[in-house]
């Protein structure tokens, strides 16, 4: 066994190459996205398409998961037709991409005795792949040929020999290919200095010392995730999310999640996820383990390497023909909508295994925010481009953080400098505002969003969007409630315009001069129940202006006077708070049409006292985890024993709510599931 | 009359004086007083039994402002701003400046101003500076009345645009000082005149915290100063590496934010400028980090983008790298048995083992000790006693737990050796990502933890030549004797550069005559003024920029063509690429002004006399790559001129220890450097 020094040495060695990397890039890239917004993740991996090492912080996992798939692919295609000199290009969602905009260039090393080694591989974000838009990606997408060149795994560089028909066909196709061509070079020079960095320390160390050191540390990294993992309670558990979809009713897709907890490990079954959909919220088989993935090391593992021993004890079932599994020709542009939604589902899954010490729900996607049109200066088409963050959620013992990346994610600037953007483009920035009482209340509240008006001051401009939770808001947990959802909006003339009927999908809205776009990020969900929120703490929120004081009476049961706590008139607004709220009895009945996410036959009385009819959400509070959403699909006479709240659920519903059949459970409306342009 | 240099830390207060007849240097250490640093610089000056009056000027570095930040003990800070915008503060560029990649419970810092503290006030301005809403007084005096009545100990004004038009932010910061005279105010403006309102924002709020409490100590400092008898200004270091007085760092406390290792960088480029060693790469190791800077022809990287904590200050700094390994960085087990050493530390308390202080855990220094590189019978900056026992136990305990059976001594070597892998990396990083192989660069090692480890170090990157030079573990306060007098100016215009010319030589116009009036009202005529201009360049499309120095103040014209030329040339070394022929746009014009100081004479070095016996302590067993070897131990002081060293040899001095491991051979210079080589194998 190697001596826990070496094992060390070269463990600093390996992340401090894939550091290297990244500096490199940076250096050499010629696309300001790369250089700039440092889109991009280096990796090495092994002949066994493991990943051996990233550097944690600054490298995407969403980039660096999936390379295990192409490299997988590539092993497919060729098989030990991969000889030294050769260099291979991937960004094909189907075979293990992400979406197109993300090439994969993977640079295959072998050792003196001839097997495949330890290797770079870079994956980086063009600017454009060709396809219908400008930037490739677009919510209108319902083919994937509409988003860019496709680049199944090719070898772009046969022993030494670049593939030079292959590369003009390529970049042929794409816009901007001055800049493609230098990003290209960029990757490749990034992987060369790898390369020599691993011969280095081939040199000084030995390539079988480097080996086992590569093992042992997969070793113990899955030995940590084991060792975690045996610390959950076993079992299997169901949980469902969705995404946004529909015209005139909510119709959306669902991602339903079953976590098997078996020992040491887990097994995390995607079946009965939606079928794929025409439009861009699709991916490959790649980016649903990711999610998964992203939840189970966060709550089980921060700490540790990422490295491919960690995924040992993880199996991830991606049922082909879904949203997290697409065949061709499904556009896959929406792929971070969609690990997202999988880390939703996951997390409620596995709060069940973790008795609810997960955090409140996130923003649920890109948020991405496109204002284009002619500049009245230039003619040129400029594109004002901003993502903005929203609040992290509440956890057991902390409130969420307000507008900022979420610890799923890496760490990028999402809003421009204003003083940058009125130089640049035909808008002003009227207001950047924290979103008050957006944070979703508990004992733990969600962290805020905000909202940033921009005044359109050219003709002919338009608004694209593409979000999610912009109807379904981010959940609380543990009896906390949701955060504010995503919106995205119009003020015209003073009146409300919304741009869409279905809030968050927005192509090419036509602007006005003098229109207001109003962008308001969602907040994070909340943790346990805002009536056992610490009064000092409401109190606290209301002098800085988060919460208002009606939200600290209507949610928190918290009544102030001159800013403190009136400690009995709190307690006896929680008390009538808490007798108010409305229960209903759940019963185990037959599984109902899924068209429309889970189906829930809400007794008539329920319905009425909810305010609620057929199609609307509900949501039924779960103490010790995420809230089960139900779609009403029909109101059930009064049944039972002169019980007329009551709620009629599939077997695995009442199983997401943990509880048995019968029981109270608190419920919630969430929405009416009308959607109105 | 003396120079004297103080460098104020959080556990020592250094001091360095120079007789600036003779050329003598003097070094003492006393222990520093969080919150009365003043009380240590008096008790230094005492231990170096100098009296204030033979002090002709006093130059001192000072992690204050740093430690209010980091500690949160500030003042309270309303801030002002544009309506619309007073959450921008805490809102940024919604990043999380914190490592918190797949930790769920992750707390975003909140700025040092709060909500309830953040008030607006009705004016609006343009891109282009133009006035679209009129500041409306009324809006100002209600804000202000609040920001008092909220018990505020410092207003921020932060306005958009202000960077083009400060006109907003004066007249706000008039009608402040008339209504509330006692309120120090920070203008955005005033603090960075550079675009991109968050990070200006950030950083004006920052010095508007720092105001009061560095304005008490460097009053308290000057008036004790002056009743010791000291006739002159005390001059503080900049995180830039020059100084400022005490009326401009009272003003803009922020600048002096990342000082702390600006003073051992100055001096390093005043050594490597008499030993001729113009590319080097400073190292210096102290007991809880370990601070790298690249220095190319004499002219340390700089850089205006820093962070503390998690909050942006745009003030410029020496672009330094950090690494959380010290001296006393622990040697500890993860859950799954991997051996790391840092970035926790065992501090200054309760320290190493072998200080017998207290600490159990054994660290960097425990090991060193171990493997006898410390010796024990040698005392450590004079005081502590070493506990060589103690340190044995700590490692032998530590092995005990590894998981593997290894001899305590190869153990030791380990620590040692991963602390070294980290700083390995460090050093390599910083050097590619300007394009350089740090094999083309020598090695100057100061701290009191460098020269211990810096050959081995060198050795790992490949570095040939290691420089340490005297004084090493007093190093940051000899440094501050040796910067110059510095203000930093920048005005924002953007704009294509060909179209730019004249409005660039207006902005140096009105940055010089600014300039030379401060430093005349410092004292410094004209012949001792030097003003340095630059821009800051990119490609059109980019959103940040190369600084491309554009020559000495003065000039009536800009060369276009050069300033083009160069830019490209420079784009080609940092990125691998240019585009000649692409549209360069202005970004920032700036005007660097020195005052010049004499600077300590450059006096030979005088070693001892006598032969190399003569400066033997001791014979002792020292452990290279898991053998003993028996080793001389050279007392530096008494080391002869153009003495050479052969490895395994050891260096000790008051303050540090040079660790020379076979195969290294060593000489001092004529300055009294150590200079080392990689002895090349045949």
């Amino acid at each position: 066994m190697i001596d826990p020094i070496t094992l060390e040495v070269l463990r600093e060695a390996l992340v401090s190459i894939v550091r290297e990397m990244r500096v490199t890039l940076v250096r050499t890239a010629y696309s300001s996205i790369l250089y700039e917004g440092e889109d991009f993740s280096c990796v090495l991996m092994d002949g066994r398409a493991q990943i051996v090492a990233m550097s944690k912080g600054q490298d995407h996992p969403l980039h660096i998961v999936p390379v295990g798939w192409s490299m997988r692919a590539v092993r497919e295609k060729f098989g030990d037709d991969i000889h030294p000199g050769d260099i291979f290009l991937h960004n094909e969602p189907y075979t293990g991409g992400t979406h197109l905009n993300d090439v994969a260039m993977i640079y295959p090393l072998f050792s003196p005795d001839g097997g495949m080694f330890v290797f770079p591989v870079v994956r980086a974000h063009w600017g454009d792949v060709g396809g219908m838009s400008p930037g490739s990606l677009s919510g209108r997408a319902t083919e994937i040929f509409q988003e860019g060149v496709r680049i199944p795994p090719i070898r772009i560089v046969d022993r030494g020999r670049p593939n030079d028909a292959a590369l003009d066909l390529i970049f042929s196709n794409m816009r901007g290919p001055r800049e493609r061509r230098g990003d290209f070079q960029a990757m490749l020079g990034t992987c060369r200095k790898a390369a020599e960095r691993i011969e280095e320390l081939v040199g000084r160390y030995g390539s079988a010392t480097i080996r086992d050191a590569v093992a042992e540390l997969m070793d113990r990294a899955e030995g940590r995730m084991r060792h975690a993992i045996r610390g959950l309670r076993a079992g299997d558990y169901v949980y469902e999310a969705h995404l946004e979809a529909g015209t005139e009713r909510l119709e959306p897709l669902t991602v339903r999640a079953k976590v098997t907890v078996a020992g040491d490990t887990i097994t995390v079954d995607l079946a009965g996820t939606s079928p794929q959909t025409l439009g861009p919220t699709n991916v490959g088989p790649a980016m649903a383990p990711t999610g998964a993935f992203t939840i189970i090391k966060s709550f089980l593992d921060p700490g540790a390497d990422v490295n491919s021993g960690a995924f040992r004890p993880l199996t991830v079932i991606t049922p082909p023909g879904t949203i997290v599994n697409a065949n061709p020709p499904a556009p896959c542009g929406g792929m971070v909508e969609v690990k997202y939604c999988v880390e939703s589902a996951v997390m409620g899954a596995l709060a069940q295994a973790l008795d609810g010490k997960i955090a409140g729900d996130l923003k649920g996607g890109g948020n991405h925010c496109y204002v284009g049109g002619p500049h009245p200066r230039t003619g040129e088409t400029f594109i004002f481009y901003e993502y903005p963050a929203g609040g992290t959620g509440g956890f057991d013992g902390g409130d969420g953080s307000n507008t900022v990346r979420a610890w799923t994610e890496s760490d990028m600037t999402t809003l421009q400098p204003i003083e940058a953007v009125e130089q640049l483009y035909p808008v002003r920035i009227e207001r950047t505002a924290l979103r008050e009482d957006s944070g979703g209340p508990g004992r733990w509240r969600g962290g805020l969003g905000l909202t940033r008006e921009v005044r359109i001051q050219t003709t002919g401009a338009q608004l694209s969007v593409l979000a999610e939770k912009a109807v379904l808001p981010p959940f609380g947990v543990c009896g906390g409630r949701a955060g504010a959802t995503n919106r995205f909006w119009v003020r015209r003339h003073g009146e409300r315009v919304q741009p869409s009927s279905l809030p968050g999908k927005v192509s090419a809205f036509p602007l006005e001069p003098g229109d207001v776009l109003l962008m308001e990020s969602s907040g994070g969900g909340g943790f346990g129940d805002p009536l056992e929120r610490d009064p000092a703490r409401v109190a606290a929120d209301v002098g800085e202006g988060y919460v208002t004081a009606g939200t600290a009476e209507t949610l928190y049961g918290v009544v102030l006077r001159k800013g403190e706590p009136d400690t009995a008139a709190t307690a006896a607004r929680r008390a009538w708070l808490r007798a108010t709220r409305m229960h209903v009895r759940v019963v185990a009945g037959a599984e109902l049409d899924g068209q429309s996410g889970r189906g829930v036959r809400l007794g008539a009385e329920a319905a009425t006292r909810l305010g609620v009819s057929p199609g609307a959400v509900i949501e039924f509070v779960n103490p010790h985890g995420a809230p089960l959403r139900a779609w009403v699909a029909s109101l059930a006479a009064a049944s039972g024993a002169g019980h007329s709240l009551v709620a009629e659920l599939a077997p695995v519903a009442l199983r997401m709510l943990g509880v048995a059949d019968g029981s109270e459970v608190e419920v919630r409306a969430l929405h009416t599931g009308v959607l109105t342009a | 009359m003396f120079i004297v240099g103080i460098d104020v830390g959080g556990t020592f207060t250094d001091l360095t004086a120079v007789d600036d007849a003779t050329g003598r240097v003097v070094v003492t250490k006393v222990p520093s007083e969080p919150r009365n640093e003043a009380a240590a610089v008096l008790a230094g000056l005492e231990a170096l039994g100098i009296a204030g009056r033979d002090v002709r000027r006093l130059v001192h570095g000072t992690t204050v402002g740093t430690n209010a930040v980091l500690e949160r003990r500030g003042a309270r800070v309303a801030i002002l701003t544009t309506a619309g915008f007073r959450d921008l503060i805490e809102i940024g560029r919604t990043k999380r400046n914190i490592p918190a990649l797949f930790v769920p419970t992750f707390v975003r810092p909140k700025p040092v101003v709060e909500r309830k503290h953040r008030f607006e006030v009705v004016e609006r301005l343009a891109a282009d500076g133009a006035v679209l809403v009129a500041l409306d007084a009324t809006s100002v005096e209600r804000a202000l009345d609040a920001a008092a009545a909220s018990g505020a100990e410092a207003l921020a004004v932060c306005l958009l645009h202000a960077y083009l038009n400060p006109a907003h932010e004066r007249a706000v910061a008039d009608l402040a000082k008339g209504r509330y005279p006692r309120l120090p105010v920070s203008c955005s403006a005033d603090v960075v005149a550079e675009y991109r309102e968050f990070e200006r924002f950030s950083t004006t709020v920052l010095n508007a915290y720092l105001q009061p409490i560095m304005d008490g100590y460097l009053a308290g400092l000057e008036e004790r100063l002056r009743a010791t008898g000291y006739a002159h200004g005390v001059l503080t270091i900049a995180s830039s590496g020059g100084t400022m007085t005490t009326e401009t760092a009272r003003r803009l406390p922020i600048k002096t934010i990342f000082s702390g290792p600006a003073g051992g960088v100055s001096q390093a480029c005043f050594v490597g400028e008499v030993a001729g060693v113009r590319d080097f790469i400073t190292y210096d190791m102290g007991g809880t980090s370990t601070d790298v800077c690249l220095v190319r022809d004499l002219a340390p990287l700089t850089t205006s983008d820093g962070m503390l904590g998690a909050f942006p200050v745009k003030v410029p700094q020496l672009d330094m790298h950090s690494v959380g390994a010290g001296g006393g960085s622990l040697a500890w087990l993860d859950v799954d048995g991997s051996l790391k050493v840092g970035p926790r530390s065992a501090g200054a308390s309760p320290g190493p083992v072998a200080y017998g202080l207290g600490g159990t855990e054994p660290t960097v220094t425990d090991a060193n000790v171990v493997l006898g590189r410390i010796g024990a019978r040698k005392r450590l900056g004079g005081r502590i006693a070493i506990d060589a026992a103690g340190a044995l136990r700590a490692v032998a305990e530590l092995g005990t737990r590894v998981g593997r059976a290894m001899t305590v001594e190869a153990l030791a070597e380990g620590i040692v050796t991963i602390a070294v892998a980290r700083m390995t990396s460090a050093i390599r990083e910083i050097s590619i990502q300007r394009g350089h192989d740090p094999r083309d660069f020598t090695l100057i090692a100061f701290g009191g933890a460098g020269p211990m480890h810096a050959l081995a170090l060198a050795q790992e990157i490949g570095i040939p030549r290691v420089l340490v030079p005297r004084h090493p573990g007093n190093f940051s306060a000899l440094g501050l004797l040796a910067s110059q007098i510095k203000h930093d100016d920048v005005r924002t215009r953007v704009g294509p550069l060909r179209e730019q010319r004249g409005v660039a030589l207006e902005l140096f116009g009105q940055m010089e005559v600014a300039a030379r009036h401060q430093l005349a009202l410092e004292g410094f005529a004209a012949h001792e003024q030097r003003l340095v201009r630059s821009l800051d360049l990119r490609y059109h499309g980019q959103a940040f920029e190369l600084n491309v120095a554009v020559g000495e103040a003065g000039a009536h014209d800009l060369d276009l063509d050069a300033i083009e030329a160069a830019f490209h040339r420079q784009h080609l070394g940092a990125y691998g690429h240019s585009s000649p022929g692409a549209a360069i746009e202005l970004v920032n014009a700036r005007l660097t002004a020195y005052g010049l100081v004499p600077r300590p004479s450059g006096a030979r070095y005088r070693g001892a006399g006598g032969s190399l016996d003569g400066a033997l302590v001791e014979r002792r067993t020292v452990w290279f790559d898991g053998a003993p070897h028996d080793c001389p131990v050279w007392e530096r002081e008494r080391l002869p001129e153009r003495a050479s060293l052969a490895g395994p040899a050891i260096v000790e001095e008051f303050g540090a220890t040079t660790i020379l491991p076979p195969g290294w051979g060593g000489a001092v210079d004529a300055h009294g450097n150590l200079r080392f080589e990689r002895e090349t194998r045949a």
